[in-house]
């Protein structure tokens, strides 16, 4: 009873440092809300770009790769809205923290760094939702007549929760890497080009190779934004293997249980280097 | 006259921003103006080789003067004369003349020693090779960092990199350096050193405007002080004239054998009633003179102990800064 | 122009000085500069691969004006590109102030300032895809070489005059880094064919936004089958330039007069 009681109150308090944290962000973001705003800009501006080459590609063909011009630009639509719901800076953020020794100030604090940093999160994403996605959602649908509307919204929006915590925790784990390195801006550059590539945010990935697709495969990343929007469209396919929908989720679930593993074993190993250096 | 400025004024436009959800959100479409006047109109003249100290709580105005005067701001109004230049409108021939140390921004390059600042400074400037290394040579001297000057700047100490920055700001030999809280920070002997250069480097003509918060700056260095609140100019005149702007009052406090009557007097203001034998007071001269109180106090409740002290310059600051 | 030359050449020695502190992290980042900039071409190349194309133009001709325009931007990003995030930071911090008491113009400060090491990666980069695609295709003579040489000039003086519009934007939009994905995302265009797209598309980044002159300009050209609009998308760049310049001023002016 007594301990029942207690996790009750640790849960409870823990979505109060959720709530707060997520507030005190949003406001945070909101100062800088005219920078999020250029991606109302931006995002349809390079949408732009794809729908005219790859018109010029589809202009002697109509299907690519199984995929009509139509089902194309949806991928790239659909990454887009991803893209924005699922970003964040925790790599830098704690990568900086690290190096100029704020990071101190979080070891005495009575929550994890990483809860912390994920309220955070959520706290700005909330702001973006409204600044960034929705904007460019309607901008799609009207302007570019891109109809982003899930084959099976419910899993598409836990898939869609779960993009956004694997995003979280795999740049959590770069940020990590401070701890070992002092100057991590090349790697986290390179880590980030190859993630996004193999997630397939630059091309759809049955593009690439069959060998290099089997690859892919068996990498957590292709469930950041390829996997989410396969389960968006209703229709997962990579290497030559098709999934049905909630064994794509149940597969991205595991990637998420893996990560946050990963990223418990590179702090565990971590704050022991941080603590000894520090001292 | 070196420096002429007159009637300076300045207004800033921002913006007001809330902090709720709600206005957050409301803030996203609109925003609304507010005008601050940060300098309502100041002047004042300083001759060739004067040490002027500036100063003023934060936000009083001191930063826009200095940012005026090194020809980084526009006025909304007013003029300014330097040297036969107005600084914003001949910037770049009006900055080759002058220096600046600012506290609180590094003109080293963080990761280099500062000697490969110094020699970026000296293509700038173009000073020639000769001058250049006669200069570095003897202000590395008196600054005694001929062992710092080639090791990256991250490896130096706050009080060592503050020494580099002067070099660095007055390699080019200015007329007027302006410095801005160039002492901040740093322990008692590197201020030492610091305020023996400037002092030593002002004996050989070159006038030096400094902004600080530190008074030990202004009482070791400022023949002259400017003081600025709310954007105007509350004082102006020499260091001994500051301590004299209260009036004539002295700092007493006063043990007695028997209880203290109560001191409600003209002239006499208690700053803290310590116990029945025990106060410490304020002492207005002209109001109510030293003998009389001595006679009033002894006569009432025995004196056993008594000391004198004059007002501090903080005294006078605190004063000054909390005038509305 | 010879003291201006040689304090140039001075802030080049600080910037590598500086990035020389690193060295490890240097020259991996240098790599995997090179590496970031090769994301177009790999999807140009995986296009290709899966049998699709840009239609009428070769693979090895689409990376050659993509060779071109990485080219471009690996002389501009370690040069004079600097000014942006130069101009960004300071403004930021306040630093930018250090630079308004130097002798000099705070542009011209803020190019000596913003040189950056790190991008010599995507000049190798722009080299390495240029001297590939270009060694695919036939030769170009001496005269096609001349005239890649002088509009591959107006590329670069292209590329100045969107460093110092951004930069301009900087100083007023303050600490938006996000100016870049502004550029970015606008000549992203420039990375493709002109011909491929529809004809208002075409217009629109040849002869009214300086787009298709920083890649398919200068590289059609030099493949024998030079761009309509050409001269053009000169005078375009020209007014480009001479407008980013009056921006900046008008820019500088605002900072001077708001103070940052």
């Amino acid at each position: 009873m007594l301990s029942r009681s207690g996790a009750g109150k640790r849960i409870s308090h823990l979505v109060n440092v959720l709530k707060a944290t997520a507030l005190s962000s949003y406001k945070e973001w909101a100062a800088y809300r005219n920078q999020m705003a250029v991606s109302v800009f931006v995002g349809p501006v390079f949408f732009l770009t794809q729908m005219f080459i790859w018109r010029a590609v589809y202009a002697t063909r109509t299907t690519l790769n199984g995929l009509t011009l139509e089902e194309m630009l949806t991928y790239y639509g659909i990454t887009a809205v991803i893209g924005y719901l699922t970003y964040d800076s925790a790599d830098w953020n704690l990568q900086w923290l690290v190096r100029t020794g704020g990071f101190l100030t979080f070891m005495l604090r009575p929550v994890s760094h990483c809860f912390y940093a994920f309220a955070e999160k959520v706290g700005h994403r909330l702001l973006a939702l409204l600044v960034e996605v929705l904007p460019i959602y309607v901008i799609f649908y009207f302007v570019f007549k891109i109809k982003l509307i899930p084959a099976a919204p419910s899993w598409a929006l836990l898939s869609l929760a779960l993009s956004f915590i694997l995003v979280f925790l795999t740049n959590y784990c770069i940020g990590l890497s401070a701890f070992w390195l002092t100057r991590t801006e090349g790697l986290r550059r390179a880590f980030l080009t190859l993630r996004d590539l193999s997630a397939g945010m630059l091309i759809p990935l049955t593009f690439f190779s069959e060998g290099m697709q089997k690859v892919l495969f068996y990498l957590p990343f292709q469930f950041i934004t390829y996997a989410p929007i396969r389960v968006f469209i209703g229709h997962y396919e990579l290497a030559g293997i098709t999934l049905p929908i909630p064994q794509v989720v149940a597969l991205q679930f595991l990637a998420v249980v893996l990560m946050f593993l990963l990223s418990r074993i590179l702090w565990y190993f971590g704050i022991k280097r941080f603590t000894g250096v520090g001292a | 006259m070196l420096i002429t400025v007159e009637d300076l004024k300045k207004v800033y436009k921002s913006y007001q921003r809330g902090s709720s959800f709600g206005e957050t959100l409301k803030s996203l479409f609109v925003r609304k103006p507010i005008y601050i006047e940060a300098l309502k109109g100041i002047s004042f003249r300083i001759d060739q080789g004067e040490l002027v100290g500036f100063l003023g709580p934060n936000g009083a105005g001191k930063s826009t003067t200095l940012k005026i005067l090194t020809g980084i701001l526009y006025p909304s109004s007013g003029k300014v004369d330097i040297m036969g230049y107005t600084p914003w409108r001949d910037r770049k021939k009006y900055v080759a003349k002058i220096g600046a140390v600012f506290g609180q921004k590094s003109q080293l390059l963080w990761d280099i020693p500062p000697i490969d600042a110094f020699y970026l400074n000296k293509a700038i400037y173009a000073i020639p090779e000769r001058e250049f290394k006669r200069t570095m040579e003897y202000m590395v001297e008196l600054l005694d960092v001929e062992g710092q000057i080639r090791k990256p700047t991250r490896q130096l100490s706050l009080g060592e990199r503050m020494k580099c920055e002067f070099i660095m700001a007055m390699l080019h030999k200015p007329e007027i350096v302006f410095l801005d809280e160039p002492t901040i920070g740093l322990d008692v002997i590197a201020k030492d050193k610091i305020r023996k250069f400037i002092l030593k480097m002002n004996q050989r003509g070159v006038t030096f405007i400094l902004t600080t918060h530190d008074l030990g700056d202004i009482e070791h260095l400022a023949k002259r002080v400017i003081v600025i609140n709310h954007g105007e100019l509350v004082f102006d005149d020499a260091l001994p004239a500051l301590r004299r702007q209260l009036g004539e009052k002295k700092i007493i406090a006063v043990t007695t054998i028997h209880p203290l009557p109560a001191l409600d007097r003209p002239g006499i203001t208690v700053t803290n009633r310590i116990s029945t034998y025990q106060v410490e007071l304020e002492l207005d001269l002209t109001a109510f003179p030293l003998n009389e109180f001595i006679a009033l106090v002894n006569k009432s409740s025995t004196i056993r102990d008594l000391s004198l002290r004059e007002p501090q310059i903080e005294d006078v600051i605190k004063v000054l800064y909390q005038a509305r | 122009m010879r003291t201006n030359l040689r304090i140039y050449l001075a802030g080049v020695k600080t910037a590598l000085a500086s990035r020389m502190a690193y060295r490890g992290d240097y020259f991996l980042s240098i790599l995997i500069m090179l590496l970031v900039e090769m994301a177009a071409p790999l999807i140009t190349i995986l296009i290709y691969e899966n049998g699709a194309s840009f239609p009428g133009w070769s693979m090895y001709e689409a990376l050659l004006i993509q060779g071109v325009f990485l080219l471009g931007k690996g002389i501009a990003y370690p040069f004079f590109f600097g000014i942006v995030w130069n101009t960004v930071e300071r403004v930021r911090g306040g630093a930018f102030d250090l630079l308004m008491i130097k002798p000099k113009s705070a542009l011209f400060m803020a190019i000596v300032t913003g040189f950056d090491a790190e991008d010599l990666g995507k000049l190798i980069g722009g080299a390495t895809l240029f001297t590939l695609a270009l060694r695919r295709l036939p030769p170009p003579g001496v005269g096609e070489w001349l005239q890649f040489l002088a509009l591959f000039l107006i590329t670069l003086l292209t590329l100045f005059a969107y460093g110092v519009t951004l930069a301009g934007i900087g100083i007023v939009w303050i600490g938006n880094i996000r100016v870049y994905d502004i550029f970015n995302s606008l000549t992203n265009f420039g990375l493709y064919p002109a011909a491929i797209f529809s004809k208002p598309v075409q217009t629109v980044i040849t002869g009214i936004i300086p787009i298709a002159i920083l890649g398919s300009v200068p590289a059609t050209v030099l493949l024998g089958r030079p761009s309509p609009g050409t001269w053009r998308a000169v005078g375009v760049s020209f007014l480009f330039l001479a407008g980013s310049l009056s921006f900046w001023r008008a820019m500088l002016k605002k900072y001077t007069s708001a103070g940052g």
